[in-house]
C-alpha cells in the first residue's frame, strides 16, 4: 500500500517536472498571489482575477493555460522555501494542505495567508464562494454572472434528469488501478453529489469519499457505465487495455461499450462549471436512452 | 604510516563536510546573498531581530536543517558501526532491531489517530509520538529474544526476532496508511521517506545533545567491541562482561536512532553503506569506525539533502528517495573495485 502511494505520488512528480521548470513571466508584479487550491484557482481564472496569480500547486490544472505558470508541487507534499521562492505576498490555500511543518514554518515567517469561508458542497454554497472571492478581487459583475449562468445550467440540468426514466448505476475509478485494486469514489465524494444532480446513482457505497475494491466486489457491484478519470484512463493505452482490467470485462458497462473518460477536475471540487459538467456527465451516462 | 593514513581521512572528511555544509547554507530554492547571511549572522550575534525575510529563511529554515542533517547522518552512521560490530555481519543497519519501524507505526498513529484523541504537544507529538515507537518496539524485541531457560539473548535469535518485529510493525504502519484518509496517508509516505526540511532549532538543539553524547559514550566501548569481531566466547575468555556490553551497546543505538529518526523520519541507506565504505578504506578497528563513521554519515546525508533540493529546483524530494538513489551506485562500484571482507 505505502509503495503504491509512493510511486502514483512519484510518477505525478516526475510527469509534472514540466510544469516545475516553467518560466515566472511575472516577475516585475507588485501582488504576488500563490493559490494552493485547485477549486480557488479555478474560481480565479473565471472570474478573471489571474493578474497577480504567480504559481499555482500541481492539481490546479483548469483552465488550461493555468500550467504555464509555475507550480510549487503538490498540494500535501509542500516544501517551505519552493513557495517562498516565488516571493508571495500572499498565500490562498483552502486548509487542506500540508505537511504540517510546511504550514508552521510559514506561520512562524508571517507569510500572509488567507482561506475563503468554507461552504456547504452544494450549489448554494457554490454561489457564496465565487460572490465572496468576486468581492475579494473587485469583480462583483463577473462573479455575479458567473452565478447567474451556474444557475442556468443547473435548472436545464435538473429538468433533464427529471425526464430520464432509467437511474443507471456509474462506477467512477479514479487513477485506473494499482495492482488490480480499484480506488473509486463512493456516494460521500463531490463526485456522487453531481452523479445525483445528473440523474444517475453510485455503484458502490462507503462511509468516506474514496474507497479501494477488489475485482470481485467491481464484478458484482455490476454498474451500467463505468466512468475513468485522465490518467487512470491515459495509461491504459487511451482505453485501448480496458478489457484488460480484472472484474471490468464481466460488467454491462463493458459489455454495452460504456466506459468513458473524463476530466479529473470535472468531477473533484464544485465550481462555476460544475453545472456544464453535471450535463456532460448526464451527455454520458444517458446517451442510449436519446437513440 | 597507519597513523598518518587514519588523519588523512580524517582531515579530508573534515574538510568536504565543512565544504558540503557550507554550499549547503548557501544554495537552496531560494536565493539568498552572502551578505544577507553575513547581516543575519551578525544581528543574531548582537541579539537583535532579523529585519529582511531572506535572513529570517536563512536563520529558521536554512541553517537549522543544514545542522540537522550533519548530525542525523552521524547518528544514523555510527548507529551501522555500532550494530555491525556487535552483530558481526554486514547486512545489518540499525533500524534492525525494531528501532525505525516502530518509529514509523508510532508516527503513523499519530497522523492517523492523533486528532481523535487529541494528543496535542504541540510541534513535539509527532517528534515524542514516534521516539515512544521506536523505543516499544525494540523492547519488544529484547524481550521476545531472551531465551527461556537463560535470561541472556543469543545474537542470532536478536536479529531473527527484530526482523520478524520489523515486518510487524511495517504491516502495522500499511494498515494504517489504508485506513487513512488520503491526506493522512500522504503524511505517512513522506514521513517514511524522511525529510530534513522540518528542522527547527529546539529540534536541532535535542539531536545535537543526544547525538554528541551517544557518540562520546559509545567510544569508550570501541575496544571491547573490537574483541568481541574474535567471537562471543573468545571475548567472554578475554574477561569481558559480553551481556553488558550488549546491552548498552544496543542502548546507545536505539536512543540515537529513536530521536534522529523520530526528527527527520525514516531515512535508509546510510546506516548501512557508510561504515562499509569506511572499512573499505581502512579496515575494521571500531576507534577509527565510530570518529569517522560520524564524519561521513554528516557528508553523505548533507550531500543527500543537497541534491533533494537542488535536482527538481524549486521542487524538493524526499531525502530517502536520494540517499539510495545516489548511495546504491557508489556502493556496488565500489564493492566490485576492492577486495573486500567483512
Amino acid at each position: 500500500m505505502k509503495n503504491i502511494i509512493a510511486c502514483l505520488w512519484l510518477s505525478m512528480l516526475f510527469m509534472s517536472c514540466g510544469r516545475f521548470s516553467n518560466e515566472d513571466k511575472k516577475e516585475d508584479h507588485q501582488e504576488r498571489i500563490v493559490c494552493i487550491s485547485k477549486q480557488y484557482a479555478e474560481i480565479i481564472y473565471a472570474l478573471g482575477a489571474e493578474e497577480d496569480v504567480v504559481a499555482v500547486d500541481l492539481s490546479s490544472t483548469y483552465p488550461p493555460e493555468i500550467k504555464e505558470l509555475p507550480t510549487i508541487g503538490y498540494h500535501r507534499a509542500l516544501s517551505t522555501e519552493t513557495i517562498l521562492a516565488m516571493k508571495p505576498t500572499l498565500i490562498l490555500h483552502d486548509n487542506n494542505i500540508g505537511p504540517e511543518h510546511v504550514v508552521n514554518q510559514l506561520e512562524k515567517l508571517e507569510i500572509p495567508m488567507k482561506t475563503f469561508g468554507q461552504y456547504e458542497p452544494t450549489i448554494a454554497g457554490t454561489d457564496s464562494l465565487i460572490q465572496e472571492m468576486g468581492k475579494y478581487f473587485g469583480k462583483e459583475a463577473a462573479a455575479d454572472s458567473l452565478v447567474n449562468k451556474l444557475h442556468a445550467d443547473m435548472e436545464q440540468a435538473l429538468a433533464q434528469a427529471r425526464q430520464y426514466t432509467e437511474k443507471p448505476k456509474v462506477l467512477i475509478i479514479h487513477f485506473g488501478r494499482a495492482s488490480n485494486v480499484y480506488l473509486v469514489m463512493t456516494q460521500k465524494s463531490t463526485a456522487a453529489r453531481m452523479l445525483e444532480w445528473a440523474g444517475g446513482e453510485m455503484a458502490v457505497n462507503a462511509e468516506r469519499g474514496m474507497k479501494q475494491l477488489s475485482p470481485e466486489v467491481v464484478a458484482a457491484a455490476n454498474p451500467d457505465v463505468i466512468l475513468l478519470t485522465d490518467f487512470g484512463y491515459d495509461r491504459l493505452d487511451k482505453g485501448n487495455e480496458i478489457e484488460k482490467l480484472p472484474g471490468i470485462s464481466a460488467t454491462n458497462a463493458f459489455k454495452n461499450k460504456r466506459v468513458f473518460r473524463i476530466e479529473e477536475h470535472d468531477l473533484v471540487y464544485l465550481g462555476p462549471r460544475t453545472a456544464e459538467n453535471v450535463l456532460l456527465i448526464q451527455q454520458l451516462i444517458h446517451n442510449n436512452e436519446k437513440e | 604510516m597507519k597513523r598518518s593514513r587514519i588523519g588523512v581521512i580524517f582531515l579530508s572528511l573534515l574538510l568536504l563536510l565543512i565544504l558540503l555544509a557550507l554550499i549547503s547554507a548557501k544554495y537552496g530554492a531560494v536565493e539568498i546573498s552572502n551578505q544577507e547571511i553575513w547581516e543575519a549572522l551578525v544581528r543574531i550575534s548582537k541579539g537583535q531581530e532579523l529585519m529582511d525575510l531572506n535572513e529570517r529563511i536563512f536563520m529558521q529554515i536554512r541553517l537549522p536543517r543544514v545542522i540537522m542533517g550533519i548530525f542525523v547522518g552521524a547518528a544514523l552512521a555510527v548507529g551501522g558501526v555500532l550494530m555491525q560490530a556487535l552483530f558481526r555481519n554486514p547486512i545489518v543497519e540499525p533500524g534492525l532491531v525494531g528501532t525505525s519501524s516502530g518509529a514509523a507505526f508510532g508516527a503513523a498513529l499519530y497522523f492517523v489517530l492523533g486528532a481523535t484523541f487529541q494528543w496535542n504537544l504541540g510541534e513535539w507529538t509527532l517528534p515524542v509520538a514516534a521516539c515512544l515507537g521506536g523505543i516499544c518496539s525494540t523492547a519488544l524485541v529484547f524481550y521476545l529474544s531472551r531465551s527461556r531457560n537463560s535470561s541472556k539473548s543469543s545474537v542470532v535469535s536478536l536479529l531473527l526476532t527484530g526482523i520478524a518485529i520489523n515486518a510487524l510493525f511495517l504491516s502495522g504502519v500499511g494498515f494504517l496508511s489504508y485506513i487513512a484518509r488520503d491526506p493522512q496517508a500522504r503524511s505517512i509516505t513522506f514521513w517514511n521517506l524522511g525529510t530534513l526540511s522540518g528542522a527547527y532549532w529546539q529540534g536541532v538543539l535535542f539531536v545535537v545533545v543526544v547525538t554528541v553524547s551517544c557518540l562520546l559514550l559509545s567510544l569508550r566501548y570501541a575496544k571491547n567491541l573490537n574483541a568481541l569481531m574474535l567471537g562471543e566466547q573468545e571475548a567472554q575468555l578475554l574477561g569481558m562482561n559480553v551481556n553488558t556490553l550488549k546491552m548498552k551497546v544496543l542502548l546507545l543505538n536505539v536512543i540515537m536512532v529513536a530521536v534522529a529518526t523520530a526528527f527527520v523520519g525514516v531515512i535508509g541507506f546510510v546506516g548501512l553503506i557508510v561504515p562499509h565504505l569506511l572499512r573499505m578504506l581502512h579496515g575494521s578497528d571500531n576507534r577509527y569506525l565510530i570518529w569517522s563513521g560520524a564524519l561521513m554519515g554528516a557528508v553523505v546525508l548533507t550531500a543527500s539533502d543537497l541534491v533533494a533540493r537542488l535536482l527538481l529546483s524549486p521542487a524538493e524530494l524526499p531525502i530517502g528517495i536520494v540517499t539510495s538513489m545516489v548511495g546504491v551506485p557508489i556502493f556496488i562500484v565500489l564493492l566490485r573495485r576492492t577486495n573486500y571482507f567483512f
